[in-house]
């Protein structure tokens, strides 16, 4: 039992950063209508400019803040440049959004090298509850998530910001017609996600080593998550990445270890096909293919 | 290609004098390869473009007539090749045997991965075909003593034929060439078919083809299918080409270069794919990039083919060749319609 109890306290926080980046897919894909697969190099950057900062002396979570206004600038630059111009033809963007994964993991690769990288433990320290040890950090990462899916969910659910996103996403021209400015909304979005995959990769490079290949194992655990969910849907990518980091925590100590990627995938393909609009609801994303 | 035979002004059924012209040239280009003296590093290089080439074909033919993109098909070159490798060590099956196994199994198996295609359409379902192709790649590195587990399996040389030995690298260049070219001709035939028409009538309104009495499900299953059998062709060659194959050459990325490669060729004319493979393969050689600068220029590329021309390279020299006859020949208005 306290096995148990010390595995789930453990999948809490991977589950956590596998949220953070499953918001930010849901929201990109659900609500902006982007399909964007470089995602996964948006953390990956984001940890990796946390650990040049963290090397070169800043303080951690001022280097945190740093990532995400980093990833952010990012984000704005992608979706001005490319995304913009596929937004009626969203494959094309997806397509495209590879080749930018692409890119950005060889830059990456160019600039630093391949070797993982690590940062020391930016809070030390380990409590005992009950018998359970809780690594100080992980439940600094685990607060930090439950802070940023509160924040966006109440803001896309109540504020009036949210509601103007939602009725974007309905109807794109009656919305443009009541004087939402969608296109910026879009813009927003994008920016707002790509923040939080900056915010992920710092508390993922405060947990675990980085490589520039992280970022493609990531994506997909993202996309995962947001689908298991439902597509826009934040409490939904909560669950997600719960029902991810669960499937994966009790699989690494009862399952068979080897297998514990495929886990994660059978389960993403059998929602796909039973629900397509996932567990608890969601649009289904951009309408032409 | 039927905007060609409009381009080529005749209203005759069959290939316009502009195909005609444009086949010679490929066929020539194809076969003469060798005579230039290429060397070791280049025939090996025109080898490996020569089965990735088959390979996008496949890709191209589902995405470019069904409209069913995937990023999961180096996954079905990975079934052709490992049906192949374990024919060849289980069994002690040759090439020539195994060569119809694998491109049945990997039709199959392609079928069975469709079958989500008919509930799901769009991103839902290419990120079905990567999961598979990630399920695939992790199922292949724990499969024991079967499939020879991460470090993979040796298959031995192609058996002779026709008094032919496959070990001298030319002779294995002509027989990726025959099966280029059979396959080029079969894609051909296959787009201009009824069945073309049909699978392009049901990428453009799946629910009007339902309507009009077409079998939607079974049409998008059958083309599939069709993409598979040219995906284990390309597998099968990939693995007695390398003679040793493992888990990490049909995983997720490998399947999205492919994926790349379509897009940057064009899908949807026919010298799109061997365009995509051949710019792909060897522009990185000839600048003599070094791996990770070719990678981000081969991003670069892709990003600017979509923006610019999102018809694939092979639709934007298509335009510039119609944009030239238009110039030489101003009584022919209809020339310069854009591609199918």
């Amino acid at each position: 039992m306290q096995i148990l109890i010390q595995q789930l306290v453990n999948s809490l926080s991977v589950a956590s950063v596998t949220i953070l980046i499953g918001i930010g897919i849901t929201l990109i894909f659900g609500l902006a209508g982007i399909v964007n697969f470089a995602h996964g190099e948006f953390l990956m950057i984001g940890g990796m400019a946390t650990w040049f900062l963290v090397t070169s002396g800043w303080n951690f979570f001022a280097a945190l803040a740093a990532a995400m206004v980093l990833v952010g600038v990012l984000g704005f630059v992608v979706e001005r440049g490319l995304f913009r111009f596929t937004l009626d033809r969203p494959m094309n963007g997806f397509i495209m959004s590879i080749g930018l994964s692409v890119i950005l993991q060889h830059v990456v690769i160019r600039v630093f090298n391949e070797v993982q990288k690590t940062i020391p433990d930016p809070v030390g320290g380990v409590w005992v509850i009950g018998g359970v040890d809780v690594i100080a950090m992980r439940a600094v990462v685990v607060g930090l998530t439950a802070v940023v899916v509160a924040v966006t969910y109440f803001g896309i659910s109540r504020s009036r910001y949210g509601m103007a996103l939602r009725a974007s996403i309905a109807d794109p021209d009656t919305a443009a017609l009541m004087g939402i400015p969608v296109r910026r909304y879009v813009t927003g979005v994008f920016v707002y996600g790509s923040v939080l995959a900056g915010l992920g990769g710092a508390l993922m490079i405060a947990l675990f080593p980085i490589t520039p290949f992280t970022g493609s194992v990531v994506i997909i655990r993202g996309f995962a998550v947001s689908l298991i969910g439902g597509l826009g849907n934040v409490g939904g990518a909560v669950l997600g990445g719960l029902i991810l980091g669960l499937v994966d925590g009790l699989s690494a100590e009862y399952g068979f270890p080897e297998w514990t990627d495929a886990y994660s995938l059978v389960v993403m393909i059998v929602i796909l096909i039973v629900r397509p609009q996932g567990l608890l609801g969601g649009t289904l994303g951009p309408r032409a293919t | 290609m039927q905007t060609i035979k409009r381009s080529g002004g005749g209203e005759h059924w069959g290939p316009s004098r502009a195909e005609v012209v444009a086949a010679v040239i490929i066929v020539g280009l194809l076969l003469g390869f060798p005579l230039l003296h290429p060397g070791y590093r280049f025939l090996s290089l025109a080898i490996t473009t020569g089965f990735t080439a088959i390979a996008l074909y496949g890709l191209a033919f589902q995405f470019g007539q069904a409209g069913i993109m995937s990023v999961g098909h180096a996954g079905l070159m990975g079934i052709g090749a490992y049906t192949a490798g374990i024919l060849a060590v289980k069994c002690g099956i040759g090439f020539w045997p195994a060569l119809p196994c694998s491109a049945l199994a990997a039709a199959l198996v392609a079928g069975l991965i469709g079958l989500p295609s008919l509930r799901v359409s769009g991103q839902h379902y290419i990120i079905i075909t990567f999961c598979f192709c990630a399920l695939l790649a992790i199922a292949l590195t724990n499969g024991g003593g079967l499939t020879g587990g991460a470090s993979g399996l040796d298959v031995g040389p192609i058996g002779p034929a026709f008094g032919l030995n496959f070990n001298k690298l030319l002779n294995a260049y002509y027989l990726v060439v025959a099966a280029l070219l059979t396959c080029l001709l079969a894609n051909h035939l296959l787009v201009n078919s009824p069945y073309g028409r049909t699978l392009r009538a049901i990428r453009e309104n799946e629910r009007l083809s339902r309507a009009i009495g077409i079998n939607t499900n079974l049409h998008k299953i059958g083309a599939l299918m069709v993409s598979g059998l040219f995906a284990g062709v390309a597998g099968i060659l990939q693995a007695y080409y390398l003679r040793h194959i493992s888990p990490g050459l049909y995983g997720p990325f490998p399947s999205l270069y492919l994926a790349l490669m379509v897009m940057l060729g064009g899908s949807r004319l026919l010298y799109g794919p061997l365009t995509g493979a051949v710019i792909v393969s060897f522009l990185p050689e000839l600048l003599q990039l070094n791996p990770i600068d070719s990678r981000i220029a081969y991003g670069v590329g892709l990003l600017l083919v979509i923006l610019l021309l999102p018809g694939g390279v092979s639709a934007g020299l298509l335009g510039v060749y119609r944009w030239a006859m238009s110039k030489t020949q101003p009584s022919n208005p209809r020339g310069r319609r854009g591609h199918a």
